[in-house]
């Protein structure tokens, strides 16, 4: 029976950014989620834990205020969480993410299959699964989009360019799945008030040993401008045929 | 050492990779170094595009994946230090660079929309998106190499140079990777063309019932397009399939013209059309964040526009 973990990020959620008079980017009234993805990675563990037996546990590793995303995964299935945190990991790097989480999960957990999503909400830089398969010398399968265990090999169904693959790997594996691959379950109350009676291991920086220092810079953060006319018509025949002439005028019709 | 190295998965991406590469390897006077794994008979051909080195990856077994090279790349740039390594942003690709800069201890920019050199401190300046697209992050990377995954179609193909000489040396067999590839499945042709398609129309919730996509096809038909869609439509009501779907976590077009019907302009799909050279929308809500990323926008309801549209389009 299989040990899962599944690894989550708790993320800006994108659709609060504004974008200022001056072409900043604006975060004053944001509000947080667990990235996108990862929740389906978190409903992928407990479908295969419902299904195969075995253990779910989820981690992440955040700022001490991500708190209430501890609480959100726990609603969604797993049984227990690792919570390693720092004040100093507000805007971490996808490799020290990947280092952090291979240090922990080396020294404390079990596991057969671990399961990301396929990026991050926020800086989707999709590295942290690759990454962290690579520190922990395990095999990884990216964009899955199916998933079953036998025999103790993972069959994954990956989505490439041209087409599927349909792969096999020995566990332990890491596997990151997109978004296709299930519909991630909506947590009722009852989940919810579950998941305050599950235990939360705290990791702090103190509990490991590593000291990762970024590798990559940033240097800014601008808003993306796309300057574009913005012409607007109303739906009148003669304004659907301005609005022909102008895509005639523009070359893009014939 | 150093060096400037590219890898891609076919020819196509190799030339894009090529392009860049020489730019760079010419502003740091060092070598331009290809890494050859699909066709060992184009390594000529990337000297004669302006590689002054090609590495030749030895052809994998039928069922093993790209990742069994990463163990020979990783210890072939330990040994060669090379400055940059800008790999192809494929899915793979994706996936092996990440593994690869693990493995070399460095940074990696995903998704790199554009770079340039910093002739102040040497270092690459890298572009890409966040937040969904709303963003634009600019890194460098403090180690080396310096690497990058570039989308498909960012650069444009490097012309070729004439006959030049160049090196080209094999690498080493990589053992037997655990990962196996059991079946592929070859995508039906259809999907695919979307992506170079001069007109494409995009379907988002506006459209009520799956019976009216005939009239973002009829629309398609009369332009000579295809049609794609946000991610509701096809993950949610699933009327299109997903390979159809256009956004960040989707496929990105860059068409001629592109015309959102019933497309309310969320950023995780505008990210995905920003390279249109003309958009255009057709929504009811006149305050729908569309229309600030479109050149034309039509304010009405689709169910009247897009008929006249066609109508008047078929004169």
């Amino acid at each position: 029976m299989p040990n899962i973990v599944t690894c989550f990020k708790w993320v800006i959620d994108e659709a609060y950014i504004r974008t200022d008079s001056s072409g900043h980017l604006d975060f004053g009234s944001v509000d947080y989620k667990i990235s996108d993805y990862d929740r389906n990675a978190i409903e992928e563990a407990v479908r295969l834990q419902e299904q195969y037996g075995g253990s779910v546990v989820a981690v992440t590793v955040g700022l001490p205020e991500a708190t209430k995303g501890i609480k959100d995964a726990l609603s969604r299935g797993p049984e227990k969480a690792y919570f390693i945190k720092d004040d100093s990991f507000k805007n971490l790097e996808p490799s020290q993410t990947a280092s952090i989480m291979a240090e922990i999960i080396n020294a404390q957990i079990e596991f057969d299959l671990i399961i990301c999503g396929e990026g991050s909400s926020d800086l989707y830089a999709q590295q942290v699964g690759p990454r962290l398969a690579e520190r922990l010398g395990i095999p990884s399968i990216s964009f899955v989009q199916k998933l079953e265990i036998k025999d103790n090999q993972v069959i994954a169904e990956r989505k490439i360019e041209d087409g599927v693959e349909l792969i096999s790997a020995p566990m332990p594996v890491l596997v990151t799945v997109l978004p296709d691959i299930n519909s991630p379950r909506i947590p009722g109350l009852k989940d919810t008030l579950g998941a305050s009676k599950k235990p939360v291991i705290e990791i702090t920086r103190n509990d490991f040993s590593g000291n990762y220092e970024p590798f990559l810079q940033t240097k800014s953060i601008t808003a993306a401008s796309m300057e574009r006319n913005c012409e607007k018509f109303t739906d009148s025949s003669e304004d659907i045929q301005r609005f022909i002439d102008a895509l005639r005028k523009e070359g893009v019709i014939g | 050492m150093a060096g400037v190295w590219i890898f891609a998965e076919n020819q196509e991406q190799s030339l894009e990779l090529l392009n860049i590469g020489t730019d760079l390897a010419a502003q740091l006077e060092t070598k331009l170094v290809s890494l050859l794994y699909y066709n060992h008979e184009m390594a000529q051909d990337h000297i004669n595009h302006g590689a002054d080195e090609v590495l030749l990856l030895p052809p994998l077994k039928g069922d093993q994946l790209l990742d069994a090279y990463i163990p020979t790349i990783i210890s072939e740039a330990q040994k060669e230090e090379p400055d940059i390594f800008l790999l192809a942003g494929t899915i793979r690709g994706k996936e092996i660079a990440a593994r690869i800069a693990s493995g070399l201890e460095t940074g990696l920019c995903s998704e790199c929309i554009g770079l340039s050199l910093d002739q102040e401190t040497g270092l690459v300046e890298m572009d890409r998106l966040v937040y969904g697209g709303a963003g634009v992050q600019k890194v460098v990377c403090s180690k080396r190499p310096q690497m990058a995954t570039i989308p498909a179609r960012t650069f444009e193909a490097v012309a070729e140079q004439g006959a030049r000489q160049g090196q080209i040396r094999e690498l080493l067999t990589p053992p037997q990777a655990p990962v196996k590839i059991l079946e592929r499945r070859p995508k039906d042709r259809k999907s695919q063309d979307i992506r170079e398609a001069r007109v494409v129309i995009g379907v988002g919730r506006g459209i009520e019932k799956q019976e009216d996509m005939v009239l973002a096809q009829q629309l398609a038909e009369v332009l000579g397009g295809e049609i794609g869609c946000t991610r509701p439509i096809s993950e949610e009501m699933h009327w299109l399939s997903e390979d159809l779907c256009i956004g960040l976590s989707g496929i990105s077009v860059k068409p001629e013209l592109y015309i959102g019907v019933g497309i309310s302009g969320q950023i995780q799909h505008v990210t995905g059309i920003r390279d249109a050279k003309v958009i255009c929308a057709v929504n009811s809500d006149e305050n729908a964040p569309i229309f600030e990323v479109a050149d034309y926008g039509i304010v009405g309801n689709l169910y009247e526009v897009v008929p006249q549209l066609i109508k008047e389009l078929k004169k």
